[in-house]
Parts: structure tokens; sequence; C-alpha cells
């Protein structure tokens, strides 16, 4: 009952020829190690405190939990290896149970890394509703004011918008305005919203953080009454009133934060973190989307209008247009028939009510930026579109 | 001392690792990262060292790599602790004013430079002293604070310099790693000085520098351009200028690495043992050009893998009977988050597939050839190294990680 190995005590940097005997005979049995060629006895070694190593092929190391962590036997050759087995056979039990501890310890961190996932998908929009109301409101109309300007310059490529009817007191300019400040009447918002109908062959709306809201004239060609307008224009003050744009930027930055902790690069240069980033925040849009439907729903059954339409309008354009049919592969929306039914059942206004724009206005309005367009522009889709 | 014994005086070094075996390490930690979010990637690297160490054989002993993976999980909690901070004030700044923010953010890679150096040090901490040779462990002293701080003040007069004055930096950064790295109880030395790493640098950098400066001004004196598409490409004098760019910049920077590596490598002492290293300019230049190779040859198996795919959703589409058209293939993808999958999965198989790519070709190849063309003079004198008390201050090296520094 022997092998040959080198051996290392651990203590000094030499390697020393041993043979090793095992000694059954005492209590506790001990792996005794012998220089190979003067027989004298180098150190008794605890067989039940031996351990296995992880190495490279065909070599085994051994070292003991009662000497220092440096102390090795190391034995190479097959019938040795056989040997030494042989003579310490727990040796691959202890490498077992290491292996099974490894694996309880990923299980449980996956375990409590899916926790965390499945919390925060749930918990966002929670979450970003709360630390909305943190943010102050002057800090919420700043972002928006250098979104406005980036988005100015990246739609029309430093142009600038080009505004459909410059005179604030045009008769559909003051209806614009009445209508979003009655949206907004009694509401108790920090937010003016202000609404501004530029020219563009984009059929689309949208709302920036702080209140700024952009209604593109196409979208307004491509309405068929004055209740799908306005519908979609109370879609766009609930995404003000809710504080949306916020939201999403706060629930953008905390999802990088955990694709980025999935992923190992906090530094969030990857692109697969942009991407799982998107994943996660498209489901707290679609949320966001119901949000600014129920407040146009509820908008609708104050001002006496009916919401459903802003949903067969929103249908039409992205049906009408090739390049926003792919982009709805990537669509924050809620599914249209789905968000039809909900609009529909909140359509509960008196139909004998006065309409949220006159005959004489709606005309107007709709006269502000007549065709034709100028030519096409590089679509843009972003955040807070719709 | 006749010839034949100073032959055997001298230690040497080999590496018996192949390349087969840390492809298996690596594709097995790609599948075992799925089904644990990712986190299996402390445990593959855990494996990829013990493959490094294990296989590296100094004068008839490996090397012995000691950590965990539950260290490395653990320094990677110890990280967010220092980025949660710096993530919030990312955040604060980003909601200033433009005047304040364009300051904001370089005030931030201001501390992620620092942090990188701080992070550098402490990763190569973790790695010596978990490094085990003849049953004595490796380990890196110093502060690694006084290291950051000094690789930062040094950055700084790069600036001003365009980079004239790294010779120096880079001759101080090596003293302070070396000089603070110790076996047992036994302490490094270096003599390399700025003229070692300057004679490789300056003639990297001029030659490079003279190059883009040539096909500048050449582009820009003929007018030696065409229309490509919408873009406007160099013509093909022009394009030949850039290309040469590309492989003065290839073959400059395998110039520099082995240079440097032979020359610096060569000051390090050990007490009385000394290191020689001997690595050719060719030898890493080769690795470049295999590896250039290799790329191509990933690029057409994932372009006809892509291929393949859409050829079957094609297919797919066109079940049914009725002529596939673009509207059916795109109401398979009309789910928005299905979509998202798809380009994640597709962007990681990428990404998976170059980085494996380039441990087995620029990775296990550098390693080689430090492993190979190192000796050591008087190997015996260490046999007198004792060992010191254990350092388990360490948790790992969490913040490396987080910062995508450090290498193996």
């Amino acid at each position: 009952m022997e092998f040959t190995a080198r051996y290392q005590d651990g203590k000094f940097a030499t390697v020393r020829d041993v043979v090793c005997v095992i000694d059954l005979a005492s209590d506790p049995v001990v792996l005794a190690i012998l220089d190979a060629e003067t027989r004298e006895i180098l150190d008794r070694w605890p067989a039940e405190a031996s351990y296995l190593l992880h190495t490279r092929m065909m070599e085994l190391r051994i070292a003991n939990r009662e000497r220092p962590t440096g102390a090795r036997l190391a034995v190479t050759g097959l019938a040795n290896m056989k040997a030494a087995l042989n003579v310490l056979p727990k040796l691959s039990g202890h490498q077992r149970a290491d292996t099974a501890r490894q694996a309880r310890i990923i299980v449980l961190a996956t375990a409590a890394l899916l926790s965390v996932i499945v919390a925060y998908l749930y918990g966002i929009p929670l979450l970003a509703d709360r630390l909305v109301g943190v943010v102050p409101a002057e800090w919420e109309k700043k972002i928006g004011a250098t979104a406005d300007a980036q988005i100015e310059a990246s739609l029309t490529e430093g142009k600038g918008y080009v505004v459909c009817d410059t005179n604030p007191n045009s008769v559909a300019n003051k209806a614009i305005t009445r209508f979003a400040t009655e949206a907004f009447a009694g509401l108790n918002s920090p937010f003016a919203p202000t609404v501004t109908v530029i020219r563009s062959p984009i059929p689309n709306a949208f709302a920036l953080p702080g209140g700024t809201t952009y209604y593109l004239s196409s979208l307004i060609q491509a309405s068929r009454s004055p209740d799908e307008f306005a519908g979609v224009l109370a879609h766009e003050l609930g995404h003000v009133y809710y504080r949306h744009g916020m939201q999403t930027l706060i629930a953008t930055s905390t999802t990088g934060l955990l694709v980025g902790f999935v992923l190992g690069d906090m530094t969030g240069l990857s692109v697969a973190a942009a991407i799982g980033a998107s994943l996660i925040d498209n489901r707290f849009s679609r949320e966001a989307e119901r949000q600014a439907d129920d407040f146009a729903a509820k908008t609708a059954q104050r001002l006496g209008f009916s919401a459903a339409g802003l949903v067969d309008l929103l249908d039409r354009v992205a049906k009408d247009d090739a390049f926003s049919r792919a982009l709805a592969l990537f669509s924050s929306h809620p599914l249209t028939d789905e968000r039809r039914a909900f609009l529909k059942a909140l359509d509960t206004h008196d139909p004998t009510a006065r309409p949220a724009f006159s005959t004489e206005e709606w005309q107007a309005i709709q006269d502000m930026c007549p065709p034709p367009a100028p030519p096409p522009l590089p679509p843009i889709v972003h955040a807070a579109a719709n | 001392m006749t010839e034949s014994t100073a032959e055997v005086a001298r230690g040497r070094v080999e590496f018996t690792g192949g390349r087969g075996e840390l492809l298996g390490i690596i594709l097995r930690g790609y599948l075992l990262m799925i089904p644990t979010i990712g986190l299996y990637r402390f445990w593959q690297g855990t494996w990829k060292r013990r493959f490094y160490w294990q296989n590296t054989v100094i004068h008839g002993e490996p090397l012995e790599y000691t950590g965990t993976a539950s260290q490395l999980l653990l320094g990677f909690f110890f990280a967010l602790a220092f980025f949660l901070p710096i993530y919030i004030g990312l955040f604060v700044l980003s909601m200033q004013e433009t005047d304040y923010l364009l300051l904001g953010y370089v005030v931030v890679a201001a501390v992620l430079w620092f942090l990188a150096g701080y992070a550098i040090y402490r990763a190569r901490d973790f790695r010596l002293s978990r490094t085990l040779w003849r049953g004595i462990r490796f380990d890196q002293r110093g502060n690694a604070l006084a290291y950051a701080l000094r690789r930062f003040l040094w950055s700084l007069a790069m600036i001003p310099t365009l980079g004239l004055i790294y010779p120096w930096m880079g001759a101080s950064l090596w003293r302070y790693r070396w000089r603070n790295s110790w076996y047992g109880d036994r302490r490094f030395d270096i003599g390399g000085n700025w003229r070692l790493i300057a004679g490789a640098y300056y003639p990297a950098y001029f030659l490079n520098a003279l190059a883009i400066v040539a096909t500048a001004a050449w582009i820009g004196t003929t007018k030696d351009l065409v229309a490509f598409g919408e873009l406007t490409i160099p013509g093909p004098i022009g394009l030949a200028f850039c290309v040469g760019c590309v492989l003065i910049l290839a073959f400059s920077i395998a110039f520099y690495r082995t240079r440097v590596a032979s020359r610096m490598l060569s000051t390090v002492s050990l007490g009385e043992a000394k290191l020689t290293m001997k690595i050719g300019t060719g030898a890493l230049f080769g690795q470049f050009v295999i590896y250039l190779f290799a790329l191509i040859g990933l690029l057409i198996v994932l372009a006809l893998a892509a291929l393949i795919a859409i050829g079957s959703i094609y297919a797919a589409a066109a079940a049914g009977g009725q002529t596939p058209d673009t509207e059916a293939v795109v109401s398979m993808f009309s789910s928005g988050t299905a979509n998202v999958v798809v380009l994640i999965v597709i962007y990681l198989i990428v990404l998976g597939a170059f980085g494996m790519l380039a441990e087995l070709i620029l990775g296990l190849g550098w390693w080689k050839l430090l492993a190979r063309g190192a000796t050591i003079e008087k190997p015996e004198s260490l046999n007198t190294v004792a060992a010191t008390a254990e350092d388990r201050a360490l948790v790992g090296q969490g913040l490396a990680d987080a910062l995508n520094v450090g290498a193996y």
C-alpha cells in the first residue's frame, strides 16, 4: 500500500521525491511521507484530512486540511495514480462533495438573480411611479428642453421645425390651447402643456417631459373626425400628466443597471445591455400606454367626445406607412383590439354635450398645414412617440 | 563549470495545454451560462485560469491556481457597491443643463479611468496571491490606490505631450508593479528603465504617425475619392494606403509588445534567480494573421447560418400552400418581445463566437509565447524561499470584471 509522489511541504520552495505509505495501525489513520532515497520520515498526514485538487490531466494533486495550504503531494503515472486512489479511498468523495457544493452555490445565486429580475419586471412601473414623485418638476422641464432641442435637430437635420401656424391667437391654435387647458383643469399638475402643430410627412404625435407636445401635420390630415384628433391629443397629454417621459428615463436607467449586472459589464458599453434594456422597457411602456389611454378616456368623458377613435387613427396611419409597419415589430403599444375594447368600455360621454371642437374650429385645424407636404425626412422614432 | 552543467542550471518553462481542452472549457461555460443567467461566467473564468496555470510548467513544477469562483462572485457584489453611486451620479447628471452635463461627463470619465487603474492592480493582486509554485504563494503588495494615482497623473501628462511621455509612464508603472511583487518571502526586482520601452515605443509611434499623415496627404491632395452608394470612400490607391496603415498598425503592435516584453521581463529578478525572455515579433504577427483568417472564416460560417435560418423561416411562412410574402414573414415576428429575444440571441452568439476566437488564438497564443520564451537563471537559488502568512483579505477582483479590464 504505497505510491511515489513529488512532495512540497508548503513552508519552503523545495520539491522532493517521496514514497507515501499508509499506516492503518495508527489512530487516526495516517499517510507517512518518506524521502525516496533515505527513507527518512518527512511528515505524517492525517489520511482523513487529505483532499484532491483540480489539476491537469494525468496528475493527482493532494493537499491536506491540517497542513499549510501549499503542502502538496503530486502523483503522476497511471499505476501510481491508481495506487494513490486505492490508498486514500475517500479522495474522490471529497472532490464530489466540492462539486456538489459549487453546484448548490450556482443554483442559489441563479435563483436569487432570477427573483431580482422577476421582482424588477413587475415592480418597475411601481418603482418608476414612486421615484418620479421625488423628481422636481423644474428638473423635468429642463430635461424636456434638452430632449426637445435634440429631437428637433435630428428630425429636421438641424433646419428646425416648420410650425404650421405661428399666430397663437388663430382660431385653430386657440382651440387646441383651450382643449389642453381644459384637459388639465383641476388635476393639480405642475405642468402646463403646450401643443405645437408642425409640418411633417410622418403621421405622429409625441409628448416630451415637462409638457411640450408636438402634433405632426400628417396625422391631422389622416384624421377623419375631430374626435380622432382629440383622442390622440388627449392620449399625449396623458403622457405629460403621468410624467411618462421621466418615468421612462428612470426605468431605462435602472434596467441598464440590472442588465449590466447580468452581463457583467457595468460600463454599459455592450449592445446586449441596450437591447435587453429595451426588452424590459417595452413592458414598461405598454403599461404607460394603457395609462395614457385611460387619461384620454376620462378626458373624453369630461369634455364630451369619444376617445375610441384614437385607436382607429393610429391603426390607420400605422397600416399606411410601410416604415412604421416594420417598426411595429418593436411596438410598445398594447394590441389594437385590446385597446379599442378598453376605450369603448369607458366611452360613456353624454352625446348631447358640446363637442370638443366646433365644426369651424376643426376646419381651421385641418387647414393649418395644407398639403402638399415638403419632401420626406428620415423618420425618427423615439421612446415617447405616440 | 562546464557548459553542459551551465545548461542544466537554467530553468525552462513549458506549456503543456492543448487548444482543444480550452475550447471544451469555453463551450461548456457558454452552455452553462444560459440556465444560470450569465452567473456561470465566474466558474468559467476560474476553469480557464486553472487550465492556463496548471499547464505552465516552470522548471519541472506546474503553477497552481487556488482561487475559487465564489470569490469572484463575491468580488462582483463589492464592485456593485462602487458602481451604484457612480450610476446614480450619472443619472442625476443627465438631468442637468448642457454645460454642466459636458463637464460632468468629463468628471465621470476621469473617475472611471482612475478606478480602472485601481482595478488593474487589485486584479493582479488577486491572481498573484492565488498562484502557487512549489507550494509557495506569490503576492502583490504595495497600495492599489497609490498605483491608481500614479497611473492617473501620468495619464494627465500624456495629453499635452501627445503620448510622447509614455516610456517614462510605462517604466514607472512596471517598476511599481514588480518591486511590490513577492514570491513567498522574497521580493521581485526589475532593472528596466524608460530606454527599454522607448526603443520599441518611438519607432512604432512615428511609423504609425507617418503612415496616417501620408495617407491623409495622398487622399487630401489628389482628391482620390469615389462614390460607393451613398458613401464617399477613398479610391483604389487611397484604399491601398488605408490597408497599409492597418498592416503597419498590426505589425507595430506585434513589434512593440514582443520587444517590450522581451526587454523588460529580461530585467526581472528574484534574488539570485534571473528571468530571460525572448519572443520574436514574427511569432506574434503570425498569430494576428491567423486570427484575421479565422475571423473571416467565422463570418462566413455565421452568414451561412443566418441564411439557413432565414430560409427556414421563409419555408415555415410558405407552409400552408400560399405563396409566402413579406407580410406573412413579418407577422411571425409581430410580437415585439419575441423579436428582441431573437436579436439578443443573435448578438450573444456573435459576441460569444468572437470572444472564443480571440481567446483561443490571441489569448492562448500570447501565453504560450511568454511561457516558451522564458528561461530562469539559477533556479536552484529559489529552494530557500519560505512561505509567508496567508493573504485572505482579498474578496475578489470584481471591480476589474465590472470595468472590463485585466486579462486571464
